[in-house]
């Protein structure tokens, strides 16, 4: 099987996690990161990261391609905090109302305390929200996604355009491969060696243009067949891949459910009773 | 009384994006329950009567129509396209453009999921359909683990899954390998039989949809019906060579033979064909035969010694051997998936033997780049809208010279040389847009002449075209193969085009090369034919039936064909 090669899941393992249907799993991951991005709270990101993090690790994935994705994020994020301790040193001060300094490299930039405790929150906030997505990649179909968002009244032709564009992905790329070829022997330079950059750039528009006259002509085909079967009829429709819910989804649903009204009463509780600094810092 | 199902009363239609009508006048019924067949060439209009049979005229393609035409007794255009969808169930010629599922169960559930029917409900429908077509165990398959056949599977039981009246297929055999074709005939008229349908099918294949009977052919030219008679009355007529269908080839053979074939006869089946009248002059006919010897020089061009390929572990071409000789037609044949695309792949160096070595002109080609490759071996998609990338026809045929740097006058030159050969040169500055599919087909075989290449390697160049345009495009074939001295290699599942167009076919099984002989001997070979997913032709049935060698008896057919084209040329 060469589909765990990829993120994306087309078919499902069987776990319990997987057994969980559309609605369920969307509605978690919509909730899961809607808590991280409001809250910049370890209290509460760090079980949201301990979690999703399990999640991951009961989902069985591929590890290879994960670690790859894996090391780009933190790098990225990496990179990110060093640009924000260089644009500002001072972040501690405005966010925890203190300056414990314990180096000063020179007036303008000096290691504090506070400062290295919001890099990390940050950090630990990036790494949970990456941690909440993969968890819900790894776990979902694109058509279970589908069947999730119209379950929560997203109107399901945007459902669709996602589960279709999955869909097609493959043939485009087999496509492209074809015409790839053609081009090479007709001359086309791909090889790095023996093109710079710019020959290169340019010559692959000669590949892009019959890819995209031929999807375009695609499109049209696969749009009247669909018509033809009757989509778009209803306001509605129904899945084929949505299970009714099992005991496990009414439990998730709970919890979720539990931790949509604990987020709610967090931030309006924080909007009425402001915390003395701006953020939670135990230090 | 049958209750009529389609109602056609001089009916008009033109599209909006064009100044003459497509179709005209049609006046034609189609009764419950009724198989009938919609024949006609590329253009004739038959496409667009189906698209008004299910709606997709006037609703999704607009243009002005006149007369009425009635489905269900509901005139189509007082009808919403969803209402019709009830009535009339279509099956694309496009299987890949009609799987919308991202699997099998999902594929067949798509218009139930649409009508909102509850999951239960639509589980067991799914199942009960997929069994009919034989597809249930197959349900949680995604697309790129189907065939072509099994994906027209899935499309059929997801039409009939809606309890449709009518069945459409609109051309089902374009994309299918012999013996796929012959299951969907088979499939097709299974359905008819066990679900009290009324089917219709659009193809241009007379043959091969004649392996189960129809009640009634429609003829079809210029947006005009010609015919409306039973396949006896049309295989007796004259209509099919004046209309530029294929007749089938035990027909051909008979006529050949100087028999003249009558109703009484019942030609529509080649098991119940009656010869009593005409055996004695089949007879005479067969031993007229004289063998010939197959002439070609012994200039080797390519040489495939012992190669094997494997993706991902997985080995895909085992132990392959075979060599080619200058000016050599040779068809490539073989289920997909039997190794044919990887071998192609292989000759274009896109991917190297794992194991054996690829000599070309006694050199290996180990050292040679892709590009380099390309003026050896000249690759023609079988699409071409996948090959074409500049507006104007010079352009695209000096493409290739022009990324290896040559001089303007030598492009020039080179470009004119070919356009000539290729019958293009009055086009030369037209836009490339204004060409027809066979014309766009022929710009993309001169833009690969263009280097000179020494081999030409062509994926199905006849795909989707009619009898008239199959046979322009294969001659022209063969006058540059004569003019040029090329080896052609054709990847085809046209076993026709094998027959009468290659001197040899190299035959793929399961990533073996599991023969390697004239086309008449590899389709006199039982075990062949089952593995590599061919279908045995009718001129071997017939041989049989004469009890007559069938090796000689179609080697003497191509023969006399063959003389038949050169003579009209």
């Amino acid at each position: 099987m060469n589909q765990n090669k990829f993120l994306i899941q087309v078919t499902l393992q069987d776990t319990f996690l997987h057994r969980l249907n559309g609605e369920t799993k969307v509605r978690l991951f919509v909730v899961a990161l809607v808590a991280v991005i409001m809250s910049f709270d370890l209290r509460i990101l760090v079980p949201i990261l301990l979690a999703s993090s399990l999640g991951v690790l009961f989902s069985k994935p591929n590890w290879k391609s994960i670690r790859i994705v894996f090391l780009i994020v933190v790098g990225v994020n990496l990179l990110n905090l060093i640009l924000f301790y260089l644009a500002n040193p001072s972040l501690g001060e405005y966010w925890c109302g203190e300056n414990t300094i314990i180096h000063q490299f020179s007036t303008r930039y000096y290691v504090s305390v506070e400062t290295l405790w919001y890099l990390l929150v940050r950090f630990i906030k990036m790494v949970t929200s990456f941690m909440v997505s993969l968890w819900f990649i790894l776990t979902i179909t694109p058509s279970q996604f589908a069947a999730g968002l119209a379950a929560h009244r997203v109107p399901y032709k945007v459902a669709t355009i996602v589960s279709l564009g999955f869909r097609y992905i493959p043939d485009i790329a087999r496509d492209y491969e074809n015409i790839k070829l053609s081009m090479q022997m007709r001359g086309v330079e791909l090889d790095p060696k023996k093109a710079s950059i710019s020959k290169r750039l340019k010559q692959s528009l000669l590949i892009l243009i019959p890819l995209i006259i031929t999807s375009f002509d695609r499109v049209s085909t696969i749009a009247n067949g669909m018509d033809l079967r009757g989509f778009g009829r209803g306001k509605r429709r129904s899945y084929y891949v949505e299970q009714d819910p099992t005991v496990w989804d009414k439990r998730v649903r709970f919890i979720t459910n539990l931790v949509f009204i604990l987020s709610i009463v967090y931030i309006v509780g924080s909007m009425i009773w402001p915390a003395p600094t701006n953020m939670w810092c135990p230090l | 009384m049958k209750k009529p199902l389609i109602e056609f009363k001089d009916f008009s239609f033109r599209y909006k994006s064009q100044t003459e009508a497509t179709l005209h006048d049609i006046n034609l019924t189609i009764y419950q329950h009724e198989k009938v067949l919609l024949l006609g060439p590329s253009g004739s209009g038959k496409s667009t009567l189906a698209h008004c049979i299910n709606g997709l005229i006037p609703h999704s393609f607009e243009g002005e129509v006149k007369g009425s035409c009635k489905i269900a007794g509901v005139e189509t255009i007082d009808a919403s396209i969803f209402a019709l969808s009830k009535h009339v169930g279509t099956v694309l010629q496009d299987s890949d453009a009609q799987f919308v599922g991202l699997s099998v169960g999902e594929d067949i559930a798509f218009a139930l999921e649409n009508q909102q029917m509850n999951r239960n409900d639509m589980v067991k429908r799914v199942f009960a359909s997929a069994s009919l077509v034989g597809m249930q165990d197959f349900l949680s398959h995604v697309p790129y683990q189907l065939s072509g056949g099994q994906k027209q599977k899935v499309s059929m039981a997801g039409v009939i899954n809606e309890d449709v009246s009518i069945l459409l297929f609109d051309e089902p055999l374009a994309a299918l390998d012999p013996a796929m074709g012959k299951t969907a005939i088979e499939l097709i008229d299974d359905l008819y039989q066990q679900l009290d349908k009324t089917v219709v099918i659009i193809e241009h294949r007379l043959e091969d949809v004649l392996h189960r009977p129809v009640d009634r052919i429609l003829l079809m030219d210029e947006g005009r019906l010609i015919a409306d008679m039973t396949p006896e009355q049309l295989l007796t007529s004259n209509l099919l060579i004046q209309y530029g269908i294929r007749e089938p080839l035990y027909v051909s053979a008979l006529k050949h033979a100087g028999c003249e074939l009558s109703i009484e006869d019942s030609p529509s089946s080649i098991h119940l064909l009656d010869l009593s009248r005409h055996q004695k002059k089949l007879l005479d006919f067969s031993s007229t035969f004289i063998s010939s010897q197959a002439t070609s020089s012994q200039d080797i061009v390519l040489t495939v010694e012992d190669v094997s390929f494997a993706y991902d572990k997985e080995l895909v071409l085992k132990n392959v051997s075979f060599a080619l000789r200058k000016g050599e037609r040779v068809a490539v044949v073989g289920k997909n998936g039997a190794g044919k695309s990887t071998m192609a792949k292989l000759l274009c160096g896109v991917i190297r033997p794992n194991t054996g070595r690829i000599l070309v002109e006694q050199e290996d080609y180990l050292h040679l780049t892709i590009k380099q490759l390309g003026e050896r071996f000249g690759y023609v998609m079988q699409n071409p809208n996948q090959m074409i990338v500049k507006e104007m026809i010079f352009d695209e045929i000096a493409l290739a010279l022009r990324l290896r740097g040559y001089h303007e006058e030598e492009i020039l030159a080179k470009v004119i040389e070919v356009l000539q050969i290729c019958g293009l040169h009055a086009m030369r500055n037209w836009p490339i847009s204004a060409l027809s599919y066979g014309q766009k087909k022929r710009v993309t075989i001169a833009s690969i002449l263009a280097l000179s290449p020494k081999v030409l390697i062509l994926d199905e160049p006849t795909a989707g075209q009619d009898y008239r345009h199959y046979t322009e495009m294969l001659s022209f074939i063969e006058q540059l193969q004569k003019q040029l001295n090329l080896t052609v290699i054709f990847i085809t599942h046209d076993m026709h085009l094998a027959i009468e167009y290659t001197d040899r076919a190299i035959v793929f099984a399961d990533g073996e090369l599991i023969a390697d002989d004239q086309v008449f001997k590899v389709l006199s070979n039982d075990d062949v034919i089952v593995r590599a997913n061919l279908k045995q032709t009718s001129l071997y049935t017939l041989a049989t039936r004469l009890k007559l060698k069938p090796e000689e008896f179609i080697e003497h057919f191509i023969q006399v064909e063959r003389g038949k084209i050169h003579e009209s040329e």
